[in-house]
């Protein structure tokens, strides 16, 4: 396998911090002399934060009243 | 052990972060109520089971997902691993540099990143069969590690990657459909 397929292999684990110190310098050497890999490791980082945002969801206030309530009935 | 006392002081603060767990999960907001009132219920009768000073959160998913499991869940099959298909890596950007007109990378990228809106990504994550939907959402929402991820859904870290990293893809391919939709992406061919 090339740097590259070998970087692009571990995007999740490196974005997701699963690697170790090593694998994160190798990935990171490989990043600063191939511009492709860094783009496409900059999206991903990119789209991993945009997933995030998005899913935000608003919990109803009534839900968290009702919530406590059942808490302090079934005590 | 944790003092059952202290349970609506501890947990509360984690609620809404359960809730919105729960929506994507059930997809729907009044099941995802159920869900997380029945989660709170277990963990309030078996919180004196908790050992204090570990990771409450953590816990609290686990019985999340258990009863999601057990009783919500449609898809009652096994889950086959294969069932995503294989699909590229990096899914969306060798898609979108490929299929876009070119040298206008950076500019379509952004434009296919600011373009999806809530709507798109929780469709897309809800249309995840439910075993890839769960490690999505646990590593993708909440963020957790790993190694966690594995402790509360009861698999191997393996299970964990492979689960993710496939349902990603997948999750990217349902992207790049709504921002075709969208026309978010514009394609340099006719």
């Amino acid at each position: 396998m090339s740097k590259c397929d070998d970087a692009i292999a571990d995007v999740y684990s490196y974005l997701d911090r699963e690697v170790n110190w090593y694998r994160t310098w190798q990935i990171r050497r490989h990043l600063g002399d191939c511009d492709g890999c860094e783009k496409a490791f900059t999206f991903e980082q990119r789209l991993k934060i945009v997933i995030r945002e998005r899913l935000h969801e608003e919990v109803p206030p009534e839900f968290l009243t009702r919530l406590r309530q059942a808490l302090e009935t079934d005590r | 052990m944790a003092d059952q006392a202290d349970f609506e002081q501890d947990a509360m603060p984690l609620a809404p972060q359960l809730y919105a767990a729960a929506v994507r999960l059930t997809r729907n907001p009044s099941n995802a109520e159920d869900l997380v009132q029945e989660t709170f219920l277990k963990a309030y009768r078996a919180y004196e089971s908790f050992e204090a000073g570990t990771n409450l959160k953590a816990w609290l998913y686990r019985i999340l997902t258990n009863t999601f499991i057990n009783n919500y869940r449609r898809d009652t099959r096994r889950p086959q691993e294969t069932d995503l298909g294989d699909l590229e890596d990096v899914y969306l950007f060798r898609r979108l540099n490929r299929e876009t007109a070119v040298g206008l990378s950076s500019s379509a990228e952004e434009q296919l990143l600011e373009g999806l809106v809530e709507d798109d990504i929780k469709q897309a994550v809800e249309a995840l069969p439910e075993n890839f939907r769960m490690v999505v959402l646990l590593a993708d929402l909440e963020g957790f590690s790993y190694k966690e991820i594995a402790q509360i859904l009861d698999i191997p870290i393996g299970t964990v990657m492979s689960r993710l990293h496939r349902g990603r893809k997948a999750l990217q391919a349902a992207l790049w459909d709504f921002a075709a939709q969208r026309g978010l992406v514009q394609k340099d061919h006719q």
